[in-house]
């Protein structure tokens, strides 16, 4: 039952979908303070080049993630800059911080006589809690036998769920997503709670970079993440910006990705639809469901933050 | 308020020093961020730069080939310039240009060789425009009338159209991939009928083509009535629904206007150099740079041109780059540190910062100054 192809598909969307959850989640944090971010896709390629470059450099797997968190954190105040004390436009100032993540994180992958280009990874993240519990029908596979980083994104989401909804910080950050002018006589310092959580959203893509570069893709190339922080950014509407369903979202996402391999496995006539053609699916579910969640009516019910990307103006109140 | 050391307050309109100051700081800005880390990796900065300018203008071949790498980037970036301002936020440059390029690729080998160039060619480029068209409306027409979030679908469609695009060569048997090869599939050529002809090393007349269009749309949004109307929903769609302008069909318009161009890139692009569909040649970002390109020239539909052909230099300056063991990916980075430092600069453009007033000033001093 455990080899069964659905089983073998679910357990590799859970693996595909790890990168998604720390991104979306990261992103629900920035976009619950009120501050769009679209340079998910260039925080989480300057984080993989980072905890890469680490892990190569000290062969240490935590070296690597720490300095990949702390890459996409300080790589994320670009963004708190422009948007939140510039208040420029988020949505260009998103793109550009994408746009040069993507080239930073290629240049820093081939720049130098000895360059990470083409280099496998010193250590992987290996699947731990293995062994008899792993082999339990369908709860085995599901919950033993990851790698540690996949327990951390539960841990994330749990605790970014808590956060959120039952701590006076959480209250506050919604508080200044929704209305920041009100938040701000009641008190709270708009533009700190901002900027932590642009901050702590650049971390989380950070991290969500690193498990590309060191568990599931572990060879350093130009562009080793896909779409993913794309993704991310849908993720996080389908998501209606509750870190509990963005890891359901994240599995389904990494389910879709996962499909090209499912559908070789079962034989004719499914393993001959052109891997090209399936190459598509995640995106056409994202516009699909883009298009029936966020349309009219619909839109208001979702939960997206006010103000979001809304610049908030103190002295112009 | 009063211990402040500055203020901050919205300007009025920037003077046009300011308007051209602010973008080429940016590139100064970006350049000296792009050369610490160049110098932080072991490369000579003045030299790489250096080699950068020598291979963009230092020879005639080096200037032909910076101008075929601005011709897409003009139409890309009066694409996303046209958008943007109207506060369409298409990211899909990139798809749309990609679909312009199987939509001109596609009409030209159906057109075959039987066609004469002064049908074949207009043919090709307006089809890559409606290819553009096309792939916009996919998003546009659910934004305009259910509301949809078109920044999201229109970066979708960007990757749904590149594995159109693989799926046309490599996954299929279809017109657009060469029969004749079949150790590793390439585009068909397309007749040399719909090819646009060169007349300086490489360059072809497509820089015109690109030129005319840009001052096109200049025309259109500047000088028109539909322009003015289109204006008007761009700086308060409330107070164009009150001046009676149809609001939806403005924003479609503009939407389909900014897919065109990006289209017309991707016609130009494969009826120019490249000559087939070809999946290496055509995914290089160009939708994106576009971007860069309208942030960098304050979304004006004519300083588009000149610095796509500054971007154009750039792209053009990774090959070379690679000769002295510099790596390609300094051209994208620095590209993308001048979009940051661009994106900052709006801040001076909108905005005054000044000393609070000193105590009052007499106002007979001022008389007599």
């Amino acid at each position: 039952m455990n080899e069964s192809v659905l089983m073998l598909t679910v357990v590799a969307a859970i693996g595909l979908g790890t990168p998604l959850i720390f991104a979306t989640i990261g992103e629900i944090i920035t976009e619950r303070a009120g501050i769009l971010n679209l340079g998910v896709q260039g925080m989480m390629l300057v984080g993989a080049v980072a905890g890469f470059w680490a892990t190569f450099t000290t062969e240490s797997l935590a070296l690597g993630v720490i300095v990949a968190v702390a890459a996409g954190a300080a790589f994320s105040v670009i963004h708190a800059f422009t948007s939140i004390t510039l208040r420029v436009s988020q949505i260009v100032s998103g793109l550009a911080l994408t746009i040069f993540g993507i080239g930073l994180a290629s240049f820093l992958g081939q720049v130098g006589s000895d360059p990470l280009v083409g280099n496998p990874s010193k250590k992987v993240f290996e699947p731990i809690l293995t062994g008899g519990i792993a082999d339990w029908p369908i709860v085995g596979p599901l919950i033993f036998g990851h790698d540690i980083l996949v327990y951390v994104s539960w841990l994330v989401a749990f605790g970014a769920s808590y956060y959120l909804f039952h701590t006076r910080m959480g209250l506050s950050l919604r508080a200044v997503g929704e209305d920041p002018a009100s938040s701000e006589s009641a008190g709270v310092n708009v533009s700190r709670v901002r900027y932590i959580h642009v901050i702590v959203g650049g971390a989380l893509a950070g991290l969500g970079g690193a498990y590309f570069s060191l568990a599931l893709v572990p060879t350093w190339q130009d562009d080793p993440i896909g779409a993913a922080g794309w993704i991310a950014i849908a993720l996080v509407i389908l998501a209606s910006w509750r870190p509990g369903r963005a890891v359901f979202a994240a599995y389904l996402f990494g389910a879709a990705e996962r499909i090209q391999f499912t559908l070789q496995t079962l034989g004719e006539p499914w393993s001959s639809i052109p891997s090209t053609l399936l190459a598509m699916l995640p995106f056409v579910l994202a516009i699909i469901a883009m298009i029936v969640l966020t349309s009219g009516k619909r839109a208001r019910y979702l939960g997206a933050p006010a103000a979001l990307g809304i610049p908030y103006f103190r002295e112009q109140r | 308020m009063a211990n402040r050391r500055f203020i901050v307050e919205p300007r009025g309109l920037a003077s046009w020093r300011l308007r051209v100051l602010v973008p080429v700081l940016s590139v100064v800005a970006a350049l000296v961020v792009g050369g610490i880390f160049l110098a932080l990796t072991g490369e000579n900065p003045f030299e790489v730069y250096g080699q950068m300018v020598d291979s963009a203008f230092g020879s005639t071949r080096g200037i032909s080939e910076t101008l075929i790498s601005a011709t897409p980037l003009i139409l890309t970036g009066v694409a996303a310039a046209v958008a943007f301002k109207m506060l369409v936020w298409n990211i899909g440059g990139e798809g749309q240009f990609i679909m312009g390029a199987i939509f001109a690729a596609g009409f030209a080998i159906w057109l075959g060789d039987g066609a004469p160039a002064f049908i074949a060619l207009p043919v090709v480029i307006l089809a890559g425009g409606l290819g553009g068209a096309v792939w916009a409306s996919i998003a546009a027409i659910p934004r305009v009338y259910l509301g949809t979030n078109e920044i999201i679908t229109t970066l979708m469609l960007n990757f749904i159209a590149l594995a159109l695009m693989n799926f046309l060569i490599f996954g299929s048997s279809s017109p657009w991939r060469d029969p004749e090869v079949s150790t590793f599939p390439q585009g068909r050529p397309i007749p040399d009928a719909a090819r646009l002809p060169e007349f300086f090393n490489r360059l072809d007349v497509g820089i015109f083509i690109a030129i005319a269009l840009a001052i096109v749309a200049w025309f259109l949004i500047g000088k028109t009535g539909w322009g003015f109307a289109v204006r008007i929903v761009g700086d308060s769609a409330d107070s164009a629904r009150y001046a009676g302008i149809g609001v939806p069909q403005k924003i479609l318009g503009i939407f389909l206007m900014s897919g065109a161009y990006a289209g017309f890139a991707g016609g130009l692009f494969v009826s120019g150099p490249v000559g087939a569909l070809d999946p290496r040649s055509l995914d290089l970002g160009l939708g994106f740079t576009g971007i860069i390109v309208a942030a960098l020239a304050g979304l004006h539909l004519l300083v588009v041109i000149p610095v796509a052909i500054l971007m154009g230099a750039l792209n053009n300056a990774g090959p070379a780059l690679q000769s002295i063991g510099v790596p390609t990916a300094t051209v994208s980075m620095l590209q993308g540190a001048i979009l940051i430092f661009a994106v900052a600069g709006e801040f001076f453009i909108a905005n005054r910062i000044r000393r609070p007033d000193p105590d009052p000033v007499p106002e007979l001093e001022e008389v007599a100054a």
